[in-house]
Formats: C-alpha cells, structure tokens, sequence
C-alpha cells in the first residue's frame, strides 16, 4: 500500500495505489466473466443447447387426496368424485385465443368469460404449469374433446377429485363444503396453488389441516412438442385424514323427519361421552352447489332467504329459553338454602311496583313448592323467588352453568348467547337494573338468550356427575371436560326427578312411554312483550308466535340420551315440540309399545298422551 | 461560477455519457425483447421498455441537474445528507409498507421511496468528505471512526431485513477506504481477521437468508424456488452458445423467468440471444465504462472529488459482480439490479445522478487554474 502524495504541484494526484486497485477490480470482473460465459456458452454450449431444445424439465404437482368423512356406521357424507378439468399449458400453445374460443365452444362458458378469467388466473399460473380453463366437464364432452385435442397443443384433459355429499342437505351445516381458495386464502398460506380446493364452512373448514393431505411433486421431461418424455416422483403425495363422526345418519333422518318443515333445531346428545348423535337444523340447504358451480345467483337466493337456510340454528342462533331456564333457577334457589317444600300460592299473577307479572295460567296453580312449579311451569312461583335472590346470584350461577359463553364444539361462528346482569345493563344501554327485569329473567325471557346446544350441553351435564363436557362431532376423541355445573349431588337429583315427574305427569307428558324412563322440560318463549295479556300463539302471524322448547332425557336398557328440540315460532313447548322429541326417541329406542303417534299437526287423541285444553296453552 | 462555460462543456466525460448511452439502449433493447414475444392478445405484461424509456429521460435530466452546481458544495452538504438518509431509515420501521414480509418503501404521496437508496448516495459523499481530510493513509483510529458512522445505516437497512443492500453499503465503504488507503500494518491485521468475523456473521442472518446461501451451493434444495432459477438460467444461458439464437428469439429465459426476466434476471436474456459474442462487448461496454470513471477519479483537481468518483466506481462495480454473478450461477440470488439492463424507476434514477456527479467533477478539473 504505497500511498504518493503530489505535493509540489497545485495538481492533485490520487495514491497510484488505489488507481491500480480499480484497474485491477475492472480486469478481475472482465477476465472472470468471460471465462464464465465461455464456460456456459461454449464449452457446454452445445449440453445446454439440448437441455433447452429437447429436454425441458417440468414440475408437476400431485394433488393429494383428500381425506373422506364418515358417519358413526362408516357411511359416506363427503366423498370424493373424478370430475375432468381442462387445463392450457401457455408455454406450448401457439395461438391462445383461438384456443380460449373452442374451449368455449365445447363447453358453453361464454368466451368473454372464459377470457377474463384465464387473464385474471394468468398471472398467478407460470407459463409452462397447466392453467385450469374449464372444470367440472361432463363424461360425454370429455371423450367427443379427448378425439379432438390433438389439434390443439397445449390444451390437456385432466381428472381432479372433486367433493361429493352424499346426503346434501341432512349434514351441510356440520359437513359445510370446500371451494376454491380465494386470492386472500392463496396470499395467507404458501402451500396453496391456484385452484387447490379449501374447506369454507363447517367441519371442511375447522379440520382442514387434518384432511387436506400434503401434495407430492412429479418431475417431467417434456420435449418440445410438450410430449411427455419421462416421469419421476420426486415427493409423495400424502393423502389426508379419513374422519369419522359421532352423528349417525338414520338418526339424523328421522330428527330432521320429526321436526317436518318447520324452523328449528334438534340436538341428540350422549350425556356421558358428549358426543352428539344427531344435530339438524332446519330449513338446511344442498352444499353440492358450493363444489360445482355456485353462480351468483344461486348464493343471492341463500343469503336472502327470508328462511335463512345458511344458519345453523342449532349454535348459530340464539332464542330466549323459556320455562326450560326453571331448571337452572331451581338449581340456584336449591344453592341458596331455599326450601324445596317451602311453597308460593299461586293466583296467575304478582305485582311489583305498577307492573303486573302473569303466570300462563292465568287462573293461578295455587300452592306450589319447587318441584311442582317445574311439573305445572309456574311462573308465579319463580317472580317470588327470583326477587329473593336478586339478579346477581342469577347472572353468576348461569354462567357457571355455561350459558353466555360458547360449548367449544368444533363448527365455526357458534354464538355465545347471553346472560344479562347489571354491568352488562350499563355497557349495553347505559341504565341501571330493573327489579322488574329479574322476575323477567327468572323465567327465562327478557334479554336471556341461549342456543339449543348450550341447552342439550346442560341437560347432559345434569345427567353426568355435573361434567359440561365439549359436544363432540369426532367419534374417537376422547371427552374434554370445560367445567363442573356449580350443583352437588343432591341438587341434580332433585332437578332430575323434577324432570321425570314432569314428563309422567306434567306439562312434558307428551314424550312419556312404558318402555323408558324418561325427563322432560317444556318451555315457549315469547318473541314480542304481549302487554298485559298472554295470547294463544295460534291467533298470532307466523312472525310473532313463540318459540317451542323442550329439553329431554332418556333412559332405555343402560343407554342415555339427551334430547333437545327447538321450534323457531312454533307455538307452545308442549304441543309443538313435545312430539318432535317423541319421535327422535322413537328413533333411539324403538316405536313405542301401546299406542302409534298421532301424525304431526293432527288433535291429540285420548290417553296418556291427551293434553286437556288448559295445557294446551301450556308453557 | 453556476453559468454553464463552454470550457466547462468541452471538459466533460464524454466517453462515459457515450457508453452509459449505449449501455441504456442495449437495455431497453433487452426489455423490448423479453417483453415482447410471444404474448397474445389480452394477456401481454405491461410494455417495460416503454415505461424504462420514460425513466431514462428522467434520469437524463436529474444527471444534466447534477452537472450545473460545482460539485465541491457537496462536501459542506454530505453531512447534513447524511443525517437525512438516517432520518428516513429510521421512519421505514415506523411507517414503512410492508412488502414481501421486508419494510423497505416509503410511501410518500404519488410514489415510494426506498430509504436504502437514498443511504448509499449519502454514504458515498460522507465516506468521500471524511476520507479526504486525510492525507495519509489510514491508521487505526480514523478507519474505526469511519467504520463507525458508517455502521448506523449498515444496521438500520439490515433490520428491515434487506441483506443485499447491506453488503454492498459495506463493499461500497470498503473499496473506497481501499482506494484511500490504510496503512500496511492495518491492512495485515484486516487480511488475517476477516476470514475469523466472517464465521459469526452466519448467526446474524435469517434463516430465509441462511437458506438462500446453502440454495446456492446446492440448486436442488429448492427445486422450484431458488434453485430452479439457478438451473433454469445456466440453461438458457449456455444455450446460447457462440452467436445466440438472435433478437427476439430466445425461448429459454423470456418463459421460465416470468417474475424476473426483465429485473435481476435481465442479462439472462441478453445472453441467450446473443451469445458468447453478444457477451464479449456487453461486458467491455460494462468494463470501459468503468474505466472512464476510473479516468476522472485520476484526473480530478482535488482529493474530495477523486474519492467520491471511486466511490460511484465501486457503487457500478459491486452491482454488476453481484448481479451477473448471481446470473451465471456464481453467487447466491440476491436482489440487485444490473444498471441500465434491468428494470426499475429508482435505480435507474440513482444511476444517472451518480453519473452526473462523475461528469460534474470531470468538468471541473481545470477549475482551480481557470479561476
């Protein structure tokens, strides 16, 4: 390192050092360079030149199956069928838009179509991978196009797997459906490709790492014809998880039978494994159109249903519980050293301040202790007691119980529901709490809201040791316990007595028969304050009729199941959906000996399961 | 003094505008090519060398703008500069936009700035105002003294993460402290303790980075990323052989490198079409026009003006053994752009204002005898 100064001179002379050093660095990249090129392009000019011409290696992807589900039986609810897709290879297609339009003419996609979207797709699909141009090609069309495509280089027939439901509409909202991944979906995970399929909704969705398998790589040789020379797996693929589900399908038919055409939701639970048996909710929709072509008509008309098919009602809607709500209110008032026998005389209302709150038998039940108030449904009896232990040892004890917080099971968007308080008054409306409200939430209207599974994951609870297990929809896994319902022993005894004797001789009576032993709870949730007298829901329009509920257990040669049936705007708890909960039992247990069911809709007969006029209305 | 004399005029480096045309052209050329072929109706990128045309007149003009002040004036404003440059690295974490899982840009109003550029224009003036008040060469205090400055926008742009501009911020300081000079028994010390850092450096990368670098020296850890470039360019590349397969008939390069083919890529394609020979002049085109910054860097009147020419020397100098490196498989792939062949706005820009800044010190080297 030398370093020349130029002092003397008014010049200045940079260190000739450094001069040199740039000179150097300036050869150094020429001579290195050239000899690369020279390397490349001379010495295995002629290697590369064959490599380009005849041998270009290709990726391929190979799509891994995904994997199948199942019901308990191992019977088919999603599957997967051969559907023929037609791809272009952009690289080896000499005229693309005279292409574009015999695609069109094969298939009947309208050309502007057909060349927006491949512009669009474009972008993403490297020239020489095959661009989807077309899917979902019926057999016929694909051997008349399999005859002409060798006028067409570039253009190749392929089979992808495609899903299939089987049973469409029974299971959509637990199935739900796969569909291409969106440009969102592409963005968030890497192994996805243009036109791979993604689980949406429902179970598709939740297990879709569990399904989707992983995709293998093929190595190809293509010369330049685009001909295939030599195929090399150079990845497996891996195909996903078969899984299968606790539900079972003759039961999920005959709850979906039983409910008709009505709104609403069944859920059939086993109490001591949480795992659900059945799960329907009504009016459904067919989720084969989501993995053909769903055009944008079809999905106007479901999202503006005025039925709401899209909506699972079983966990997505939430309802005012009704008189069902008596069964956490008497397990409170049991918390809180009430006396059991301890009664209320009930004359079909009790006033507090200016306000009048009514029983639904407007003509009193006279005395009542707890456990008749739960067998007759007496509201009386729980204004009376609700005032005793005020609305914070309510909104406490519900939640411990479960409600206003998801049951976890494995669907997306499941809502929490609500248990109203008073903190939760001043958040939501800026006013402080109602006495009034309290005797409103005791028997479960006012803001009390719940979903029918939160409902069939308490009953369950009741029945085993106080556990509130996850409701399951997978067959082998194991139980998951969430939490304990704040009752001892004895209070869910009590409570489920109560349930017995109600459906032998209370307002549950309809689901009762010889062969099992069985519990019930009937509740109507009103949907619209009707002032100050309570309205047959008959004389009500369909908008403003009360919600039907029950909740019921049986039990039949060492087997349990919880039952809980909901009727959006079906009138009472005991006419509407008491025969729906009959039925399903029906399906579990076998018909019952003695008498057939009456049809759906049609007058009670006499009997044991006659209800006199006074129940009719009943809650 | 700002009027422009005819002295000055005639004084310039006219040999290097020549080459720096030609080399512009021969890329717009390249781009015309790559994005030319074989895109049908409806589906053809957008024309690259048109919108590369419209950067290079804007270029020109922020060169011509370059040449007007007396480049002496920037030794007073490298350091305020350089306070800038630092100031708007340190706003990329604040309110940068993410890109690519890297904050980089600026978004300021009608375009995006990249801070990074504006560092290595910043670095160059300040390495070339604080080596110039020495005469000698360096001794261990100075070289630290400058190192240090120098490590706040090295740190800064390797957090972004943005390991390519990094590198050539240190190469670009390096070359110039060398140009410089440093005393022998520095230099001895640095021969022996590079070798030793280097090692440590490994544990500060990313792992995308780390994976990068083991890419390249094993193509098939990344069949279809990386490494698939790595082959795919070899392969188009040598498939040129002698003479090239001509103008716009490169089948190679313009399908495989769809992302890249007009940027890092680009000189790809130029030698697919044009062969071994095609090479030979780009690459004496690249090395002349080195040698004419080279030129005025020994003919400027004072030191100042000597280093800051080494310095766009070495600014040239790494991007091209970087990027052609990384093209012919030498290097591992990472980010730069060859000047004036591959696409880009604000690189091109920053070439011309380098440029103008060599022009400007060749139009001044008689000054001090004039006036």
């Amino acid at each position: 390192m030398a370093i020349e100064i130029g002092f003397g001179t008014d010049k200045y002379h940079p260190p000739r050092s450094g001069i040199y050093l740039l000179f150097g660095l300036t050869s150094f990249l020429f001579v290195l360079f050239v000899l690369r090129f020279w390397y490349l392009q001379i010495l295995h000019g002629e290697e590369y030149a064959q490599k380009a011409h005849a041998n270009r290696t290709r990726l391929e992807r190979i799509y891994a199956t995904r994997g199948i589900i199942l019901d308990a039986k191992g019977r088919l609810l999603a599957e997967n069928r051969p559907a023929y897709i037609l791809a272009l290879i952009r690289e080896d297609c000499p005229d693309i838009p005279a292409t574009l339009a015999q695609v069109s003419s094969w298939t009947g996609i309208s050309l502007p179509a057909l060349q927006a979207k491949f512009r669009q797709d474009a972008a993403r699909v490297k020239s020489f991978q095959p661009q989807i141009v077309a899917t979902d090609i019926p057999f016929e069309k694909v051997s008349e196009i399999e005859q002409q495509i060798f006028m067409w280089p570039g253009l190749i027939v392929e089979t992808r797997q495609r899903r299939f439901y089987p049973h469409g509409e029974l299971f959509a909202h637990i199935i739900g459906y796969v569909a291409d991944a969106s440009e969102k979906e592409l963005r968030a995970d890497e192994k996805l490709a243009l036109g791979d399929i993604i689980g949406k909704q429902g179970l598709e969705l939740v297990l879709e790492d569990r399904l989707r398998g992983t995709k293998g790589l093929n190595s190809v040789d293509v010369d330049v014809l685009g001909r295939q020379l030599n195929k090399r797996q150079v990845d497996p693929p891996l195909a996903g998880e078969n899984i299968i589900l606790s539900l079972d399908i003759d039961l999920q038919k005959a709850a979906s039978e039983a409910l008709g055409e009505e709104a609403g939701a069944v859920v059939v639970m086993e109490p001591d494994s949480g795992k659900l048996r059945a799960l329907v909710t009504h009016p459904s929709y067919d989720n084969n159109i989501f993995t053909t072509t769903l055009s944008r008509e079809d999905w106007t008309n479901l999202a503006q249903d005025p039925r709401h098919p899209l909506q699972n009602r079983a966990i997505q809607s939430v309802y005012p519980p009704g008189s069902v709500w008596k069964l956490i209110m008497a397990g409170l008032f049991l918390e809180q050293k009430i006396d059991p026998r301890a009664g209320v005389t009930c004359h079909g209302e009790v006033h507090l301040g200016s306000h009048t709150f009514r029983c639904w038998n407007r003509g009193g039940h006279g005395f009542m202790n707890m456990q008749q108030s739960i067998i007759n449904s007496c509201d009386v009896y729980y204004y009376e007691m609700a005032q005793r232990v005020g609305i914070d040892n309510i909104e406490r004890f519900a939640t411990a119980c479960g409600f206003g917080s998801v049951t976890g099971i494995d669907l997306p968007h499941e809502r929490a529901g609500l248990v109203p308080g008073r903190e939760w008054k001043k958040k939501r409306f800026r006013e402080s709490w109602q006495g009034g409200e309290t005797l409103n939430v005791s028997i479960g209207q006012g803001y009390t809201s719940v979903t029918p599974l939160q409902m069939a994951v308490f009953i369950s609870a009741l029945l085993n040791d106080g556990k509130i297990l996850k409701p399951g929809l997978v067959e082998n896994e194991d139980p998951v316990v969430r939490g304990m319902l704040p009752m001892p022993l004895p209070h869910r005894s009590f409570i489920v007595e109560a349930m017995r004797a109600t459906a032998s001789v209370g307002t549950a009576r309809r689901i009762s028969r010889p062969d099992a032993v069985m519990g019930g709870k009937t509740g109507t949730a009103q949907v619209v304050r009707m002032g100050e007298r309570r309205v047959k829901s008959s004389e009500l329009s369909y908008k403003h009729r009360d919600h039907a509920w029950m909740t019921a257990w049986g039990m039949k040669d060492g087997k349990t199941y919880t039952v809980v049936v909901m009727v959006e705007h079906g009138g009472g708890g005991s006419s509407t959906a008491g025969p729906v909960v009959a039925r399903v039992y029906d399906a579990l247990f076998g018909p019952a000996p003695g008498q057939p069911r009456p049809a759906r809709g049609s007058a009670p007969q006499g009997g044991a399961n006659a209800v006199g006029p006074a129940q009719e209305l009943n809650d | 003094m700002l009027a422009i004399d005819r002295r000055l005029f005639t004084h310039a480096n006219w040999t290097l505008v020549g080459f720096t045309a030609a080399l512009f052209f021969i890329g717009v050329a390249n781009l015309y090519s790559a994005s030319g072929v074989r895109y049908e109706d409806g589906i053809s990128i957008a024309p690259f060398y048109q919108k590369q045309l419209v950067w290079g007149a804007t270029g020109l003009g922020c060169m011509v703008a370059s040449t007007f002040f007396d480049y002496r004036h920037l030794r007073t404003m490298s350091f305020p500069f350089f306070l800038l440059a630092v100031f708007l690295l340190l706003l990329v974490p604040a309110i940068g936009k993410t890109v690519y899982g890297a904050k980089r840009w600026l978004d300021i109003g009608f375009f995006s700035l990249q801070p990074s550029e504006v560092a290595k224009v910043a670095t160059i003036l300040l390495g070339a105002n604080l080596l110039s008040r020495h005469k000698e060469p360096l001794r261990w205090r100075e070289l630290f003294f400058i190192l240090g400055i120098a490590a706040i926008p090295c740190g800064l742009i390797f957090i972004q993460p943005d390991l390519g501009t990094t590198l050539l911020l240190i190469f670009l300081l390096g070359g110039m402290i060398l140009f410089h000079g440093i005393k022998k028994y520095v230099f001895r010390t640095c021969c022996i303790a590079m070798p030793l850092l280097l090692p440590l450096g490994w544990f500060a990368l990313k792992d995308y980075q780390k994976e990068r670098i083991l890419t390249f020296l094993d193509p098939s850890r990344d069949l279809q990323g990386a490494g698939y470039h790595i082959t795919q360019s070899q392969i188009a590349i040598g498939s040129g052989e002698l003479w090239g397969k001509g103008f716009q008939e490169g089948t190679q390069s313009l399908l495989r490198f769809l992302p890249e083919k007009h940027t890092d890529f680009a000189v790809a394609v130029f030698s697919e079409e044009w062969g071994f020979l095609g090479c030979i002049i780009l690459l004496a085109l690249f090395c002349f026009f080195l040698l004419c910054i080279v030129d005025t860097a020994r003919s400027a009147k004072d030191q100042f003006g000597s280093i800051l020419c080494a310095g766009v020397f070495f600014y040239f100098f790494w991007q091209i053994l970087i990027n052609i490196g990384m093209v012919v498989g030498l290097m591992p792939v990472v980010g730069v752009p060859l000047p004036f062949l591959s696409y880009g706005g604000t690189s091109t820009i920053v070439n011309f204002i380098m440029l103008g800044l060599v022009v400007n010190i060749s139009m001044r080297r008689f000054m001090f005898k004039m006036n």
